[in-house]
Formats: C-alpha cells, structure tokens, sequence
C-alpha cells in the first residue's frame, strides 16, 4: 500500500501567541512549530498500516523552514520519504487553496491508495482540508475515524467514525480514500535516535507551484475562497462572580443565585 | 434565500437544526432573504411538518430509499441538484460529524466558499462577515467569503440558542424531485449507540463535571451524588479519562464531546482550553476549584474556590432536600 500522510506545521501549543499588526494572523517569526496533534495520530496509522500490509509511506507538508522540520520528523518516525511544497506562491492557503494544491501533488506522485490526515488542524481547526482533498482527487473518504482495518486485495477499507454522544458507526469504502484520523486513535511512536540517523538519507523533495502546473490564481492566497478580515482575542460574556462563606453557605447562595437570578432549575 | 440543512434523527430534528433556524432567521432578517430549510430523508413527512411550524418560508423535502441513512455520496448529489435551481444566498450545515462529512464536498463540489465553525455572523453594508473559532478557541477570525453566492456556512453546536427559534409559521412544503445517479461509495456497516442508559451529553440540559481535583476514582461519587440530586448527567476532563477513573464517552472537550447545556458545573477541573472548547457555549457556567487561578473561573458565570470534598456534599444535600420538599 502507498500511504500518504499530510502533515500540518502549526506553532508549538506552549507558545505565546500574538496577533500581526495588520490583524490578520499571529506573529509567526519566533515561533517554534510542531506538527498539529491530530496529523501526528494519523502518521502513526499510516506506518501501522505499512507495517502491517507493507508498502511506503511518503509524508507531505507545505510551507517553509517549519515544514521541512515536521517533514524530517515525519521521517525520523518511520515515514519512507518526504514531499515539501515549498514556495511563496503556496502563502496564505486556506482549506481550499491547500486542498487543491495537496491534490494537485498527489496526482503528480502517481496517486495513492490511501490519504490519512488529522480530524482538525490546531490552528484553524476547522477539519475541512482532508474532506475537500478527497473531492479534488474525486476519492471516497471517512471523517472522524477511531479505527481503520484495510483490505488491500480488495482495495477496501473498514472503518470506525466517532459521532456526537459516544455513537460509534462502522463504514466501508473502497481505495484509494481519504481518512481524517481522530485524536486518541493510537498512541504515536517517538523518533528513535537510529530513526533520526536513517531520515538523513531519506528522499526529501520540494515542490513549487509550477512543478505542479498551478495557476497563479490557484495557489496560496490568490486560491483561497475567503478573506480574512480580523484575527481578535474574543470578549468575555461573562465575568465570574465568586460566592464565599463557608461551604454550607456557598452551596445555599449557589443553589438560590442559579434559581432566581441565573434561571436555570 | 437562506438555506437551512436540517440534521435528523429517529424522525426528529436534532437540536442543532433548531440553531441552524436561529442563524437563518437572524440573518434573514438582516439581508432581507427568506428562509428555507432543506430535508433529506427516506420518509421526510413528520420532519417537513415538524419544520413547517417554525417562522421560515418554506421546506424542500427530498425523499429517496439511499437517504434513509446519512451518506456523503447522495447527500452531495442532491444538494448540488437543489442548490443549482434554487441559488440561495448562504447555506447553514451543522458544524457536526455529518454536516462537515459532507459540507467541504459540497463546497469544492460547487467551487464556492465554505466557512466552518461559526460562532457569529454581521452584516456590513451589504457585506457578510462570518466570525470563527481559531487556536483552539483562543481567538477569533473573521472572514468573508469571496465571489458570488451561494456561500456555505457551518455553525458551532451551542453557539446560537436554539430555544430562541421563532415558530408560529405555516411553510409551504415542496418536494424536490430526486434523480440520484451517482450511487454511493461509502457503506454503512453498523451503527452502535452509546452504552445503555447513557445520556447523549451533547443535548443533556445539566451535566456535572468532574476532574483531577477529585484526586482519585473512587471521589468521583460525590460527582455522580450531585447529578443525581440534581437530575443531571455526569461528564469528565480529559485526565479523568485517560487515568481510565471514568470511559472515554464521558469526556468532555476538543477530543471527546462538545456540549452546550443550560447548566454545566465543573467540579475539579483546572479549565485546559481542550476543556473549554468543549463546554464554553453552556449557558450558566458553576466552577468549583480551590485554585483561584484556574482558568476555569474565566468562562465561568459563578465560582466557588473552596475545597470541593466539602462544597459538593453540602450541594447535593440541598437538592436532596429540595427533591423532598
């Protein structure tokens, strides 16, 4: 089976994040960048899968210097060789710009059986890009998956969605196919230091937007299907209000603020 | 025109359809475009009359044996169909594990924009702006979809208060004439519902919550104590569940449930932002936690910071009185 696994850079969870001057995303200079939490449950599937069916796994990420970084841990874990889309034009992507762009790569690497991606991202996180990938390659997919069980004579799969309130569905469709992992699937592998060396000599590519015969109006910003207008740290609705006393009296003043004044018994 | 996906289940609307309609009627009022919600199903009768009592103008109804059960590969195809001859103005999908099974489909499907996850919209000039969570809800972006209509839209479970729904309408109800060609790809094998006599916390009205301040399983009583007293169904924190005290359908947060009740008291829980996420859009917040810095207090509407092995037994007997009385 080939297996790709995209991965997002997004900035480390720790960090301090600031807003542009122009409002229009974080300051993003000195910041360190991780992969996103979900993408790393979904590489962790992909060399699983390899592991058991064989074949290659090839891991795919856009973006600069942070990229590379997430691509070259990417390999450090298992992954057999990297793919960078590297290029100014790619800036500014959003769900679709980059979905295009991922499909477009894709394509070009001679397809796939199998795309694995994160359920969200940890910066937009709106868990679009994976389900909009499957529409430009014009491949099935599954969102939300806790559990993958492939047939690749068959070239179907079995898969486990997470609904709303613990429901659990079971799902079959056919390869090649788009999954977006859940979080909490398995538990990722760390790079071992052997794993470390061996990613050295791995095959590690960069893509530009011409390499992939993408439009200028395709790529990056120019492809993007929204604007962004304002990036704002959001107001409080409310502002706490602390009850004291001891704990009889604070259970009572509770009980009696959330009847009469909050309404909600 | 503003369209409403309507999201169903066991042929009854889900409660996010009740938001959808808060949404939609909101705006419609604002742009000065009707409202119409979109019903797909094998049976659509008691859903399409159910829908045609709230205040909308209308309710398109498209009926076919491969609706019956939700699937990403008809729901696209008669989507795409309806909204070519219809061309609405915007169209409202739950941000749910269905509705984002199929909305960025539809969006590249169309070649029109999507936004998920919103939480707000406004209206400048003739302009709509539609406001998302971003970072984990630690900020948000506004943005506006660009090029022509239709533009679809995903709105966050609880961040319009369905109980605000206008009714008293009559809609004219339409069926849509469904040709599906394209078959489906994906099949359901089997679906299991949550283990019995759980409650689905994403519509639960009260949820207590409990986290690592309990400081070990066997304090998770006085958790379970409280939302009895109190007719509430119990939730957890991420540690909770991964130190295996509780199952993981009980938590609460960005990787287990998103929950909007009326009432969620948090007993224990320090308030990750993974936490938060989850629970934020509950209408009245109750932290109880020792730390007065906990972040919890800061999506809170009323905190206690006391030790909670005393506060939560003296609250469970007052409920217990009140029970009684």
């Amino acid at each position: 089976m080939k297996i790709i696994s995209c991965i997002k850079p997004v900035p480390d969870p720790a960090s301090r994040l600031i807003i542009n001057e122009a409002k229009t995303w974080i300051k993003d200079q000195d910041l360190t960048f991780v992969a996103s939490e979900a993408d790393n449950y979904a590489l962790e599937e992909a060399l699983r899968l390899k592991e058991k069916h064989g074949g290659d796994v090839v891991v795919v990420s856009m973006g600069g210097e942070e990229a590379a970084r997430v691509l070259r841990s990417g390999l450090a874990m298992g992954a057999d060789r990297a793919i960078h889309l590297l290029d100014p034009k790619f800036k500014g992507a959003d769900e679709f710009a980059a979905a295009a762009t991922l499909a477009k790569v894709i394509e070009k690497d001679g397809g796939a059986d199998l795309v694995l991606t994160g359920v969200q991202s940890d910066d937009l996180g709106t868990g679009m890009t994976g389900t909009m990938l499957a529409e430009f390659l014009g491949w099935a997919h599954a969102t939300v998956v806790v559990a993958v069980e492939a047939n690749p004579d068959a070239k179907s799969l079995k898969v486990r969605r997470e609904l709303e309130g613990g429901i659990n569905e079971s799902v079959e469709l056919p390869m090649p196919a788009v999954l977006t992992v859940q979080f909490g699937i398995n538990q990722p592998r760390y790079a071992s230091l052997k794993g470390i060396m061996a990613a050295k000599k791995k095959e590690f590519k960069a893509v530009t937007a011409a390499d992939l015969g993408l439009s200028d109006n395709a790529a990056g910003k120019a492809g993007a299907m929204y604007e962004v207008r304002e990036i704002l740290i959001p107001a409080r609705k409310s502002r706490v209000e602390l009850i004291t006393g001891t704990p009889e009296e604070e259970a009572a003043t509770l009980v009696e603020k959330l009847r009469k004044e909050a309404k909600v018994l | 025109m503003i369209f409403v996906i309507a999201e169903h289940k066991d042929n009854k609307l889900k409660p996010i359809t009740s938001e959808l309609l808060v949404f939609a009627q909101r705006a419609g009022r604002d742009f000065g475009q009707p409202v119409t919600a979109v019903v797909l199903g094998s049976s659509t009768a008691g859903i399409a009359n159910e829908l045609k009592t709230r205040k909308i103008d209308r309710v398109i109804t498209a009926e076919h044996a491969d609706l019956g059960e939700y699937n990403p590969d008809p729901y696209v195809e008669v989507l795409k169909s309806i909204l070519e001859k219809e061309k609405p103005f915007l169209v409202l999908i739950g941000h749910t594990t269905q509705g984002m099974d199929f909305a960025p489909r539809l969006s590249v499907r169309l070649r029109r924009p999507l936004i998920a996850g919103c939480v707000e919209y406004e209206k400048q000039g003739d302009r709509l702006i539609l406001t998302r969570q971003v970072f984990n809800a630690k900020m948000n972006m506004k943005t506006s979809p660009r090029g022509e209509p239709p533009f679809f839209a995903t709105a966050s479970p609880g961040a319009f208060p369905g109980d605000e729904v206008e009714t008293g309408g009559s809609a004219e109800v339409v069926a849509f004439p469904v040709q599906l060609s394209g078959g489906s790809r994906r099949k359901l094998l089997e679906r299991v519902e949550a283990p019995k006599g759980k409650a689905d916390l994403s519509s639960a009205p009260i949820i207590v919550s409990g986290g690592r301040g309990l400081k070990q399983k066997e304090n998770f009583s006085l958790v379970f104590e409280l939302a009895e007293a109190i007719g509430g169904s119990v939730g957890a924190s991420r540690p909770v569940v991964d130190a295996e005290w509780l199952p993981r359908e009980y938590q609460v947060g960005s990787s287990g449930q998103t929950v909007s009740p009326r009432l969620y008291i948090a007993v224990g829980i320090s308030g990750a932002i993974q936490h938060l996420v989850g629970m934020q859009t509950a209408r009245c917040i109750v932290a109880i936690n020792k730390d007065p810095e906990a972040p919890i207090f800061k999506v809170a509407h009323y905190g206690i910071v006391d030790d909670l092995f005393k506060v939560v037994p003296a609250l469970t007997k007052i409920f217990k009185d009140l029970k009684q009385a």
